[in-house]
């Protein structure tokens, strides 16, 4: 009911300039087929129709500083429900990612604000709420966020959460020194009123020279009275076309201010990487990545990618990337490759996926995915969108799944 | 007392970060290069100062920029364009994605099947899946594999070994203790509650809930 009350308060504030100005609206709206197999019920066949459907209401002022943004989608299992899953049928879901009235320079050059189902973020705390959020900007060297709200949550295909769940917090920026940002932020998490976390962000970034980007985030977790995530990382493009990118990860588990799993002893996890990107013209760029992973009591991981992106025709996308890990937790290697083809008003695309993986004292095998799916795009208001997909793996000797869906923008 | 020790982290960030605050710099208005593509950025950024992103390892970047509060993301991007990898959205298919076993779109991370890797997947960086999903989501699977005694799960062998009535065996508490301090977050998917852990001598008088 709080949902609805908020919408229709916004679009009431959404349509009073209407009134005197024309406001424009852009509408993308998506009509779906999919299906899949789920062995939580007994591997049967499933499939749902689902609608998403965004709205844009811009220029709502003369200025168009007032706009009001949605998107939202309700889903409907329409195979029959199995025993095991009864919540899954005979019910249809709605899910509403956002709904927003967008208001710049409400005060100008000082204030942007945003009210309704918005995502919010900061290094502190980030989510999505029904509630507020403002940017103070300029003041002296400084700017100000303040948001707070209802948390929401997402399940299965639905929302969760009690009212009383919310999310509030604020961050101080000072973007002082030329391509440097450094912001300090305040977070709380309400878990239907009992306070769940609170943390303390500070979030940093400089360019001191054109060659060079130094960057780095804290999360302290007040709860626990620990640092609950620590990055530090250095970019380098020493030529032009070549990046390469140092980095130090270090996160600690937190729990909830109520939890009894806060009160364990627990390691923290570390990782070092180091990755190189380099356009060798154009056409072609190569990739790689190596971490090393720390998970404390000698245990470790070692992770190495390669990847490569390829353009060697026109209108032709080729996408090659390739992992293997090993250590702690078990033994990983895969490869994915994909690659997209536009012939006029159609793209089609078609990929594989393979993995062949290790777990530590468990299971090992091999999971595959062949995949195929083109766009075809009738004008500038209908496209049509069709995938289909082969799974072999522990779970299915063969499952299909995919999806159909005819989009319309105007 | 943890108030405190709060209190006096803000204090020192922000008497730090007075001491370099002179002159305010506004951000790049980005609107307009709507539509360019992301090779394009590279022809305006080289030489800038700032370096261009969304590369090769823009998928594990991209949070550091996007939690900024100047953060440019919505100049190019809507809500939606995130909230379709991170919620399971699908207004706009990206045919690389695909279909979980609840029928919501997954994020190209996902590869293969996700079910068989994700014990190994989710241990590098193990904060990861907790940026998209609630704890809820991995009890919905664990929990129900576990109501249907389903030997398939295939999860590392871990309940208690005894030697004697309410005594566990020492091994088994070495082995436990050690896999519970490296990967504490994970236990809460098919163990939330108190009474799941308190049920013997070993956490007496636990706090929490």
């Amino acid at each position: 009911m709080r949902i609805i009350r908020v919408a229709v308060l916004l679009m009431a504030v959404a349509c009073v300039p209407f009134l005197s100005h024309a406001a424009e609206g852009k509408v993308t709206s998506s009509t779906q087929y999919l299906w899949y197999q789920d062995f939580l019920s007994n591997d049967k066949d499933q499939s749902d129709v689902a609608q998403y459907l965004r709205l844009n209401v811009t220029k709502l002022d003369k200025e168009g500083k007032i706009n009001v943004y949605g998107y939202g989608r309700v889903i409907k299992q329409i195979s029959t429900s199995d025993e095991g899953r009864p919540e899954l049928a005979d019910d249809t879901f709605g899910r509403l990612y956002y709904f927003y009235l967008d208001y710049r320079d409400a005060v100008k050059n000082h204030l942007d604000l945003r009210a309704g189902r918005t995502y919010v973020g900061s290094a502190a705390v980030s989510g999505t709420i029904d509630g507020i959020y403002l940017d103070v900007r300029n003041l002296g060297p400084v700017g100000v966020t303040l948001f707070g709200g209802r948390n929401v949550t997402f399940d299965n295909k639905s929302e969760t959460g009690a009212c009383k769940d919310s999310l509030a917090g604020m961050s101080v920026y000072f973007d002082t020194i030329k391509n440097t940002h450094v912001e300090v932020s305040f977070g709380r998490k309400y878990d239907d009123s009992d306070l769940a976390r609170e943390n303390v962000g500070l979030d940093f970034s400089t360019t001191p020279h054109e060659k060079v980007n130094i960057y780095g985030k804290v999360k302290y977790d007040t709860v626990s009275d620990k640092v609950g995530e620590l990055l530090f990382g250095a970019k380098l493009a020493p030529v032009k076309s070549f990046i390469l990118r140092g980095e130090y990860f270090q996160s600690h588990p937190t729990f909830d201010e109520f939890s009894f799993y806060r009160f364990f002893s627990v390691n923290d996890y570390k990782e070092i990487s180091i990755a190189a990107e380099y356009w060798l013209t154009g056409q072609y760029q190569v990739s790689g990545r190596y971490a090393r992973e720390d998970f404390g009591g000698s245990e470790t991981a070692d992770v190495y990618e390669a990847g490569l992106l390829a353009r060697p025709i026109k209108d032709l996308t080729l996408n090659a990337f390739y992992e293997k890990r090993n250590g702690y937790a078990g033994r990983l290697s895969g490869f994915r490759f994909n690659g997209e083809y536009r012939i006029s008003r159609a793209a089609i695309s078609a990929g594989i996926d393979y993995d062949d993986f290790r777990r530590e004292a468990s299971r090992e095998g091999t999971a595959k995915k062949y995949w195929a799916g083109i766009l075809y795009e009738l004008n500038k208001m209908f496209s049509a969108v069709a995938r289909v997909e082969e799974n072999i793996n522990f779970n299915f000797n063969r499952s299909y799944q995919g999806f159909a869906a005819l989009n319309i923008t105007y | 007392m943890s108030n405190n020790r709060a209190l006096k982290t803000i204090l020192m960030s922000t008497a730090i970060l007075l001491g370099i605050a002179c002159l305010a710099f506004a951000r790049t208005d980005h609107r307009e290069y709507r539509d360019a593509k992301p090779e394009d950025c590279r022809e305006c950024h080289g030489g800038s100062g700032v370096a261009d992103n969304h590369g090769a390892f823009f998928m594990k970047e991209h949070r550091v920029m996007a939690e900024k509060a100047t953060s440019n993301c919505a100049d190019c991007h809507q809500q939606s364009f995130c909230l379709d990898c991170h919620k399971g959205g699908g207004l706009e298919p990206d045919l690389r994605k695909s279909l979980s076993r609840r029928g919501e779109y997954m994020p190209k991370t996902h590869r293969s099947d996700f079910i068989s890797i994700h014990p190994i997947k989710a241990t590098d960086n193990p904060r990861n899946c907790y940026r998209c999903h609630e704890t809820g989501f991995c009890s919905d699977c664990h929990t129900r594999q576990i109501q249907r005694n389903r030997s398939g799960m295939g999860i590392k062998p871990h309940r208690t070994i005894f030697v004697s009535p309410g005594v566990p065996d020492p091994g088994w508490v070495s082995d436990h203790r050690a896999d519970a301090r490296r990967n504490l977050q994970s236990c809460q998917g098919c163990h939330p509650q108190k009474s799941d852990c308190t049920n013997f001598a070993c956490h007496p008088n636990l706090r929490g809930r």
